[in-house]
């Protein structure tokens, strides 16, 4: 069992915004990125979360966290997804 | 107006539900629909969606999607990107499309089941958004395509495709009625959300997508990547289905997960498998497809079996060597039997390609090297007619795909072989175990006609290729032919490979399924000559001898797959090997029979 877990996103002009959120909220987390064009697979070991807030700040603007569904076309893991957050997880 | 957070109201609303009083609980979930079985009706109550959702949000979130997928379209409409877009590319797209399109309607009608027959109300509702979400794609599969329909007669199979019983539309249809339409809601969620959409659809809409923008379609991986945006949500029913059926029917649970598993891998290889690693352009290819399979597949959907309590299916290794086969068996399947299909089908075996195949599959020069070289051969010596089916594949009564293709040849482990099974008077052949095991314990969800069946019942008339193509609906304009106009195949220097040799009679014989009686009667037998990588349906006559019997058999692979030898033929059923001068209803040769022919080095010249 590999443990990682996290979201694939698809092409558009927020992934770096949305990666650069994910690393601020999970310190001390060594989160992959595997780039392949049409997807970005982000992953961490065992758990993963990512904020509103930290997005916003990375993207500059207001954003819903029912926005996320637009960016991620699969994950990894068990999901979890409230107002503010997203959480990815195995073994919980 | 301040508004609530989400999560201080949601759970509330979505458990909205009422004790009845004027019907009976069980007429409004039958327990055929509702599948509840050995799980306590209350235990559904503790049914709770990982992936919250409200209406408001739901429309918001899909109207920005659509606009985001139907604003690319119209920008790339005006551009010349389509006509700049590789034949063999294009294939994949056709492809998709027609397999594709009517199952994501399919696929509304089995999130309806659950939205009406779910034990939960948090269920329902979720499959409510399930529902529009498949009609959604439905909807987006069918008009992109639309638009492509002047330029090529071939799109029309996205509409067209599910309303015919060409043969890997009908494979499709035996897979996924089973998946969808057959089963109670219970089964259908860990079924279709659980195993198919978070194990499968993922190597067709988000791996297949980084292979399009690499291959310069942009608004098809534009579209299925946004399409999977909604699968990754209303996947999300079948972890909390699952988890409920696994406390109280874990053997149940593991169960409805193998079988679905292995006829998703089967079909996927037919589907996904030739699109990623023949048709695809060599410079464009991100991984091959065994390496998607193992990102997505192996590791992603492997790791989720384990999070929940289960193991991984009792034929993993199995599927896991048939990472390195199937596909290339069917690939090898669909371009020969090219006609058959409504895309072109890129060869993919120029010098090139073929280093790049043996880079990723060390074993594919000695399983398929062999057969591509007596087809290269022939093309380079001007007889592309021999690389043109005069017959047809024997079907897996399970999976539908050619028998064989689960093994290769030259495969110790998994050799080119029929598992037959007889049941109720006949005999069913199968093209592996699993497919076998699995069509026996859940036959009576799971039986469908195959193509063969259904020219052995008559159906076909005239039984030949071309009356099998009439009946497929394949008219002329739309038969597949290879992509490439053989141009990958010219790559080779002249005369390396060399010719196959002579090829047996049926080679000018003319197309012919089942061949006239001579007097005799007819004996269709499920025939395997040794380094043949398919079994076909070939028909003997009772009167025939042995020897005229292995001819027959030989005229349909010597030198159109098996380059031809200066031996003679021995025939063998259930492994003895018959006398050449018995006739073949003396030998005790029966319809249905699986029929074995290799050469025989004793006989030398006797042909
Ligand atoms: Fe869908
Ligand atoms: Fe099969």
């Amino acid at each position: 069992m590999s443990g990682r877990v996290g979201p694939v996103l698809r092409m558009s002009d927020d992934v770096d915004a949305i990666v650069a959120a994910i690393e601020d909220d999970n310190p001390g987390q060594q989160v992959t990125v595997v780039d392949r064009g049409a997807y970005t697979r982000v992953s961490g070991e065992g758990e993963l979360r990512v904020t509103r807030a930290s997005i916003e700040r990375h993207l500059g603007r207001e954003f819903e966290m029912r926005q996320f569904e637009e960016l991620m076309s699969a994950f990894a893991g068990r999901i979890e997804m409230t107002s503010q957050e997203v959480r990815w997880q195995l073994g919980g | 107006m301040a508004r609530l957070p989400r999560e201080e109201w949601y759970d509330i609303a979505r458990d909205v539900d009422w004790d009845l009083s004027y019907v009976d609980y069980d007429e409004v979930f039958p327990e055929w629909m509702s599948g509840t079985g050995k799980v306590p009706r209350e235990a559904w109550a503790e049914w709770d969606e990982p992936y919250k959702v409200t209406y408001p949000e739901y429309v918001a979130t899909q109207r920005e999607k659509e606009t985001g997928a139907y604003s690319v379209k119209a920008v790339l409409r005006k551009s010349r990107v389509f006509d700049q877009l590789d034949e063999g590319w294009k294939s994949v797209a056709k492809q998709h499309f027609g397999a594709v399109a009517l199952v994501e309607d399919l696929a509304a009608y089995a999130e309806l089941r659950m939205a009406r027959f779910g034990l939960a109300p948090a269920w329902r509702n979720m499959a409510v958004f399930g529902a529009l979400d498949e009609t959604r794609h439905a909807q987006i599969s069918l008009y992109f395509p639309h638009e492509l329909l002047g330029r090529d007669p071939q799109y029309d199979w996205a509409h067209k495709a599910y309303h015919t019983s060409q043969w890997t539309v009908a494979a499709a249809r035996a897979t996924f009625d089973g998946m969808m339409m057959n089963p109670n809601v219970v089964d259908v969620a860990v079924q279709l959300p659980f195993t198919f959409e978070t194990g499968f659809t993922n190597v067709q809409f988000v791996a297949l997508a980084a292979d399009a923008l690499e291959s310069g379609d942009i608004n098809f991986a534009n579209m299925i990547s946004s399409i999977q945006t909604d699968e990754a949500r209303h996947s999300q029913q079948g972890g909390p289905t699952l988890k409920i059926l696994v406390e109280h029917d874990p053997r149940r649970a593991q169960w409805v997960i193998d079988k679905t598993f292995w006829v998703s891998a089967r079909l996927f290889s037919v589907l996904t498998g030739p699109a990623m690693d023949y048709y695809t352009p060599l410079a464009m290819r991100k991984q091959s497809f065994k390496e998607f399979m193992l990102e997505w597949v192996a590791g992603q959907f492997a790791d989720q079996l384990q999070d929940y309590g289960l193991k991984k299916p009792w034929y993993w290794d199995e599927f896991l060597a048939g990472l390195d086969t199937w596909h290339h068996g069917l690939h090898l399947g669909v371009w020969y039997w090219r006609p058959t299909v409504w895309w072109n089908p890129q060869g993919g075996v120029s010098p090139a390609e073929r280093d790049w195949l043996r880079e990723k599959y060390p074993d594919w020069e000695d399983r398929f090297g062999p057969i591509w070289d007596v087809i290269i051969g022939n093309i380079n010596a001007g007889q592309a007619g021999l690389t043109l089916p005069a017959t047809l594949p024997w079907l897996c009564s399970l999976c539908q795909l050619p028998v064989g293709t689960a093994g290769s040849p030259g495969n110790q482990r998994y050799p080119v072989r029929s598992y037959p099974l007889s049941y109720d008077g006949r005999t069913y052949h199968f093209c592996s175990r699993p497919c076998r095991q699995i069509w026996w314990e859940d036959r009576d969800t799971l039986h469908s006609p195959t193509v063969v069946d259904r020219v052995l019942a008559g159906e076909v008339q005239p039984p030949t290729v071309e009356g099998l193509l009439t009946w497929m609906g394949l008219t002329p304009e739309v038969r597949g032919t290879d992509a490439y106009g053989y141009r990958w195949a010219r790559a080779y220097p002249p005369g390396d490979p060399g010719p196959a040799g002579d090829a047996g009679p049926a080679g000018d014989a003319g197309p012919a399924v089942t061949e006239p009686s001579n007097g005799g009667r007819p004996v269709p037998v499920n025939a395997l000559f040794a380094g043949d990588f398919v079994t076909q349906l070939v028909t003997l006559q009772d009167t025939d001898t042995v020897d005229q019997a292995a001819s027959r058999i030989a005229a349909q692979v010597v030198g159109r797959r098996v380059r031809s030898r200066e031996a003679g033929l021995v025939v063998r059923l259930g492994g003895r090997v018959l006398p050449g001068e018995l006739t073949v209803a003396a030998a005790g040769i029966g319809p249905l029979d699986s029929v074995d022919v290799s050469w025989d080095a004793g006989r030398v010249g006797e042909r």
